[in-house]
């Protein structure tokens, strides 16, 4: 069963937009679930992003790629 | 098929982090002092997570004033601690640079060896992101050139933890220089390739020895910090015109691995440095002279170096790119050799 790695409506007040700042797993690699994946920022904060599930990860949106509260940035299989 | 490989990618800042931490944890003498490294986890995100886990009297915000904290740790390490203190962009030395370089790089040998100075100045340099000239220097040379203390940059977050490792256990001054580009900060930059796989448990990267990071046999280009991966990306453009070029990661500048730079000029004949500090008097002329001064025949043909120019650091975009090395000034320096 495959997991999308969501931006939680949570992460930061208001709807401004992102940045994805960094990847920490590669695309394919596999990754076991609450391990750190990725930094998203927000007016120069960044926020974390963690692994929701155990699977090899498929990254959806790049680094340097804007992103929205709700939008999925990749995928666990 | 290919085989799994445990990742464990980090980028510079949490490298950083990680190492304080690690030794935080072992040696209660280890506390850090600077402006926003508390809860904020420092402006370029250098100590993020220390403020939680130990607490307001270990991870100490200041005031803005230089003068005053940096004095102050140059004490608490006179007398027995072992302080890392950050400030936040090295432009800003000028206002403390006498507990640096008449206090924290002298007390030991003014004692005649009875007072060790084990601190860390962790201090952040490198443009690139249009912060102008009061907050993009590199100022390498100006560090390296005052004796009594060491100087560190590190290229990648491999690096960056043993380097910080290094620095917190060394009984001398460490100032530990990183470049913002390579934090992993998002509005900085993003230099992707220092973001590189990094071992959980504790390890030191020695100072003084440089890396050959890429092997070549026509030219050697030699950087640090981000001219490493200016010098990278340069080698993979030189590679496509049929020309091999090994690039050395020098890591640290005081104490220097003259060696390693001879050894690889030895072979390939050629010189260039890449260095985003200033031109003149500085890191580049340094590494010419230490493979002139040793044997100058190894040379086909007279060193280059691609350099900052001799200017403040403008803050408009184009003219502050058109000043900064880039892996094209890089390749013009060897077309300019070439024929040698």
């Amino acid at each position: 069963m495959a997991s999308d790695i969501v931006i939680a409506d949570d992460m930061w007040d208001g709807d401004e937009q992102a940045v994805v700042t960094n990847w920490f797993a590669s695309d394919g690699a596999t990754v076991t679930q609450g391990m750190l994946l990725a930094e998203i920022m927000v007016a120069k904060i960044q926020h974390e992003i963690r692994a929701p599930a155990n699977g090899v990860l498929t990254i959806v949106r790049k680094v340097d790629d804007v992103v929205s509260k709700g939008d999925v940035v990749g995928r666990i299989a | 098929m290919t085989t799994a490989v445990k990742e464990r990618k980090l980028t510079v800042a949490r490298a950083m982090a990680e190492a304080v931490a690690q030794e935080m944890r072992l040696d209660p003498k280890v506390f850090v002092m600077g402006e926003d490294i508390g809860q904020l986890g420092g402006v370029f995100g250098n100590t993020r997570g220390l403020y939680d886990e130990f607490g307001k009297t270990r991870i100490r915000d200041t005031p803005i004033s230089e003068t005053a904290f940096i004095g102050a740790a140059v004490g608490a390490a006179s007398d027995g601690m072992r302080p890392i203190v950050e400030l936040m962009f090295v432009d800003f030395f000028g206002v403390c640079m006498d507990a640096i370089y008449n206090l924290m790089a002298k007390n030991t040998y003014f004692s005649g060896g009875s007072v060790k100075v084990p601190m860390v100045l962790m201090t952040s340099g490198g443009g690139g992101y249009s912060d102008a000239g009061q907050h993009s220097q590199c100022l390498y040379g100006t560090f390296a050139h005052l004796p009594g203390m060491k100087v560190v940059s590190p290229s990648n977050a491999y690096d960056a933890k043993g380097m910080m490792t290094a620095a917190i256990r060394d009984d001398n001054p460490v100032v530990f220089m990183y470049h913002k580009g390579l934090q992993g900060m998002g509005w900085l930059g993003t230099e992707a390739g220092a973001t590189v796989n990094v071992p959980e448990e504790s390890y030191e990267v020695p100072f003084g020895k440089a890396a050959v990071v890429r092997e070549g046999t026509d030219v050697t280009i030699v950087g640090l910090a981000m001219g490493v991966h200016n010098a990278l990306k340069a080698a993979d453009l030189l590679a496509k015109k049929g020309v091999s070029a090994e690039v050395v990661d020098l890591r640290t500048l005081v104490p220097l691995d003259r060696e390693t730079v001879f050894d690889s000029v030895r072979k390939t004949g050629r010189l260039i440095v890449v260095d985003e500090d200033y031109h003149s008097f500085g890191v580049s002329g340094e590494i010419i002279a230490s493979v002139c001064e040793r044997d100058i025949s190894v040379l086909k043909a007279a060193p280059r170096r691609v350099a900052y120019p001799d200017v403040p650091i403008p803050f408009s975009r184009p003219m502050e790119q058109f000043c900064l090395p880039n892996p094209d000034k890089i390749v013009a320096a060897f077309d300019s050799i070439a024929g040698a």
